[in-house]
């Protein structure tokens, strides 16, 4: 049990590591590169993302029998809380993972975009408990 | 713009590390789920608890129970005995995998990224302790306490937000899309199509 678990941590580690480095190599925790994205002047990151999908999606096809059924439906928070991430990702340039890239590339600015998503995760679990309860499907993991 | 990658060349890493981590972990990328399990680490604890708890249970019953028809059955049960402890395999495989996993090992994964962008940063050239994001960005927001705040309320935009959709754009976009789940794919329209809104309109502003 301890072994597994050790395993385990140097897995998510070494993953950790590798995703960082595919990602700022990409270019995804450049605030200006995702701008640049977003108003159309330079779509190299999204036919990167584009064609990353496809990859997956092909072979995903060929071991789909290997693959977990996962709990992603449509549910009341699906568009809203989609759009909110949009604006979101919009203004700080930073989606969950790529805070950490950006702390690691030297924005120290990123603190203050790892602890507003903090309070962010904290506000909807809060939120969630009292107001919404519906089921909101997890994603992966 | 030589700095990074090519589209081909960064969709075969992209495209490559979520291969990856489903072939090591046995489940699809999701970073707001880390997140999620991070932040609510008292909860998964009592969970990882419980779970280690169950599983000292089966052992220890199968245990008793191997010990008992030993008792009663002598020789033969024990060359019974492998094809129950196949099936125990069987009903271990079934029962949802994921919530093995401890929440420390997610909180590792997401501070690993940092040494990732670091290397990434390092082998570059391109490491520079700066307060701001960039230029374009403070040209945008102001001062370095405006360009702060914004970020700011970016982050809580973008935490409230993925776990109301119930994911972000490593578990809708990327695991979801290539899979092509209805919610994964509406998810993924809508945050893209929200973030070119308001870029579009925050280049405006610069003009």
């Amino acid at each position: 049990m301890k072994t597994k678990s050790v395993i385990q941590h140097l897995k998510f580690g070494f993953l950790g590591v590798v995703m960082g480095f595919v990602v700022a190599r990409i270019g995804f925790a450049n605030f200006d590169e995702l701008h640049n994205m977003f108003i159309f002047a330079d779509l190299r990151m999204l036919y990167a993302f584009a064609a990353a999908v496809m990859m997956i999606m092909l072979i995903f096809f060929v071991i789909s029998k290997k693959i977990p059924k996962q709990n992603k439906i449509i549910q009341p928070g699906t568009i809203p809380g989609s759009m909110l991430f949009g604006f979101g990702w919009a203004v700080c340039g930073a989606c969950p993972s790529i805070v950490f890239v950006q702390l690691g590339s030297g924005k120290l600015a990123a603190v203050f975009t790892l602890i507003g998503i903090y309070l962010g995760v904290v506000i909807h679990k809060k939120m969630h408990a009292r107001f919404f309860r519906w089921d909101t499907g997890s994603c992966g993991v | 713009m030589n700095e990074y990658w090519s589209w081909w060349l960064g969709a075969l890493g992209l495209g490559g590390f979520c291969i990856l981590y489903f072939t090591l972990m046995g489940n699809l990328l999701g970073v707001s789920a880390s997140w999620r399990k991070v932040v609510n680490w008292r909860k998964e604890q009592e969970l990882d608890a419980e779970i280690s708890q169950f599983d000292e249970d089966v052992t220890g019953i199968s245990d008793a129970l191997m010990a008992e028809t030993l008792a009663e059955f002598g020789d033969l049960a024990e060359q019974n005995s492998v094809s129950q402890t196949h099936s125990q395999n069987v009903v271990n495989s079934s029962t949802p995998l994921p919530s093995n996993i401890p929440w420390t090992a997610h909180m590792a994964f997401l501070l690993c990224m940092t040494i990732g962008g670091f290397l990434a940063a390092i082998t570059t050239g391109s490491f520079k302790i700066e307060f701001t994001l960039s230029q374009v960005h403070s040209q945008i927001f102001g001062s370095n306490i405006e360009v702060w705040l914004s970020m700011l309320f970016g982050g809580i935009m973008v935490g409230f937000g993925t776990q109301m959709a119930g994911g972000c754009t490593s578990g809708h976009g990327l695991s979801g899309c290539s899979r092509l789940i209805p919610a994964s794919l509406i998810s993924t329209c809508v945050f893209m199509g929200s973030a070119i809104l308001l870029s579009l309109l925050m280049e405006s502003t610069l003009r």
